[in-house]
């Protein structure tokens, strides 16, 4: 299989072919031509002397013709193949970036620009079902919003020992349409490419701990803001950044037993950590969660994955990422530096 | 405290005025613009809870001009677009607070109660969170029929964080608020006064009501209900 479809393989075994019937035809011809000549020297000398014929009209004309001929096929081959080689290791690098991609056409070979074009008019094809998708997806919420506040409006009501637990699954329900709507918004942003400003990094850590602090306080958890002499800056969305923070708190949250204490720390360098109580995520298990938005066990069932899928959307948008610590149960926003 | 929901959508706004009159408010509900200046012509709110789109027009902008013209109660903006520019456009228009639907009547109800504790709005003699009471213009505090001694700066500081109680306040505001730019704040000195204040409500009996949120603020809460 990888002997028919290697363009140089096959060149070198056609080369090597044209070479060798070559090689055999020039043979014959000298062997015919000469035979008569040397019918009357002695076997010895006869030897000596075709072997000298043999060198000069075959295996010399071979070598001159087919050594430049083969190195020449051989590197314009792998000319040719560089811009798709290149290509290829670009499409490879774009992981996570892939929305608005294209295959840059202008150093692609005549004979490929039939092949990159067709890609990039289905990568296009591809955004733009994306776009609709997501787009789907943020009506859906919407449109969710309304009979979901009527459904916990009315259970609100209702007096009965059922109500509370319905109320959390409504909750639920809520927290996983405010993240599905998020998304849309980010990646919506992203498209629109929405001018950065400067963002203190503790200003926004510091806004998001006070209004998560109520919540978790009445949880029986408590939570505290570290923040050293020097104050990060980053260019980024203040609101997208608030919102990947307060992410990683819930999740913080959903993983540290009762009384225990989530630590939002802020640097070194533009980063914001954020420090819990539970077992720690391993590095594959966080990229489980935010490429295919599965649970890991480390989380419960009311959209972690998507929550974290969400944080790495945010930070792939500042260029940053988002990353694990398990030894010490950090999760680390990283953001590049400024 | 009366209050004016106005919302389009009729069974919504029932059930929520129905939440809010079972949390002791007085409720009126407009389910248009042209019905709430109705209404608000003819009484007088506490507090208004609005809706962003109706059918005669869009709450911000309604908000924003009738702020120009008239004395208006403070706002609670509910908005579905749980989009993030619109959070903010609603808090530039004049809405005092917002919240994205569907809201829970609780939250609704104490952020409704966190607005009326705010300064400037209509008289309010006394502030109670719980068991503590704050009367304004005496500036002293009791807990239940029990007096608690506060030096000047110990009831600014209860006083504020009464005011905010259920919401963390930042540091930045309680130095803003207790020092004025003349006097040096000592790192040490707002802990010195949290804690005191923090060891007068215990011995009122007002236990874990004071939390210390490191490295952001505090925040009073109202441990009973």
């Amino acid at each position: 299989m990888t002997d028919r479809r290697s363009v140089s393989r096959r060149l070198k075994r056609g080369l090597g072919l044209i070479g060798l019937v070559g090689t055999f035809l020039l043979l014959a011809a000298v062997v015919f031509f000469y035979s008569f000549t040397f019918a009357h020297l002695d076997a010895q000398a006869a030897m000596a002397r075709a072997s000298r014929e043999m060198l000069e009209h075959v295996a010399l004309p071979v070598a001159i013709l087919m050594i430049p001929v083969t190195v020449l096929v051989l590197r314009v081959i792998r000319q040719a193949f560089r811009p798709l080689e290149e290509a290829a290791a670009e499409i490879e690098a774009v992981q996570g970036h892939e929305r608005g991609f294209r295959i840059d056409n202008s150093q692609m070979p005549t004979e490929a620009l039939p092949f990159t074009s067709a890609v990039n008019d289905l990568l296009a094809r591809l955004d733009e079902a994306a776009k609709r998708q997501e787009a789907f997806a943020a009506d859906v919420a919407h449109e969710l919003g309304t009979p979901l506040a009527l459904l916990s409006l009315e259970l609100d009501r209702l007096e009965h020992d059922d109500a509370e637990r319905l109320k959390k699954d409504v909750a639920a329900m809520r927290r996983l349409i405010d993240q599905l709507m998020l998304l849309a918004q980010i990646d919506a942003d992203a498209v629109a490419q929405i001018p950065l400003a400067q963002i203190s990094l503790s200003d926004v850590a510091s806004d998001v701990v006070g209004a998560a602090a109520p919540a978790i306080i009445a949880g029986g958890k408590t939570i505290e803001l570290v923040t050293g002499i020097h104050a990060p800056v980053t260019r980024g969305r203040r609101e997208a950044i608030s919102a990947a923070l307060r992410n990683l708190i819930e999740n913080a949250v959903r993983v540290t037993p009762a009384g225990g204490a989530i630590q939002v720390l802020v640097g070194p360098g533009a980063s914001i950590s954020v420090r819990d109580e539970g077992p720690g995520l391993p590095p594959d298990r966080l990229r489980n969660l935010v490429q295919r938005h599965r649970r890991a066990d480390h989380a419960s069932k009311d959209g972690a994955g998507l929550g974290l899928a969400i944080v790495e959307r945010i930070m792939a948008a500042h260029e940053g990422t988002l990353e694990t610590d398990p030894d010490r149960h950090e999760l680390i926003l990283r953001f590049p530096e400024p | 405290m009366r209050l004016l929901v106005i919302e389009d959508n009729a069974r919504m706004a029932a059930l929520v005025a129905d939440g809010l009159q079972r949390r002791n408010f007085v409720c009126d509900v407009a389910h248009s613009l042209t019905a709430a200046e109705d209404a608000m012509g003819g009484a007088t709110y506490d507090a208004i809870v609005l809706d962003l789109g109706l059918p005669d027009g869009d709450g911000t902008d309604w908000l924003t001009s009738r702020r120009k013209y008239h004395e208006m109660p403070p706002a609670i903006m509910l908005t579905a677009r749980g989009a993030l520019e619109d959070r903010i456009t609603g808090l530039d228009a004049g809405a005092d607070d917002y919240l994205v639907k569907p809201v829970e009547i609780d939250e609704l109800a104490a952020r409704i109660r966190a607005l009326l504790r705010r300064p400037g709005v209509r008289i309010q003699p006394v502030i109670e969170v719980g068991r503590l009471y704050f009367d304004v213009a005496n500036r002293t505090a009791r807990a239940g029929d029990q007096e608690i001694d506060l030096s000047r700066r110990e009831a600014d500081l209860l006083e504020l964080l009464m005011r905010h109680a259920g919401t963390v306040v930042h540091r930045a505001v309680i130095e803003n608020a207790l020092y004025s730019f003349s006097d040096p704040v000592t790192p040490n000195a707002i802990e010195a006064t949290i804690s005191r204040v923090r060891r007068k409500l215990e011995d009122a009996h007002v236990t874990g009501a004071l939390h210390t949120v490191r490295g952001v603020g505090y925040m009073l809460k109202d441990n009973g209900a």
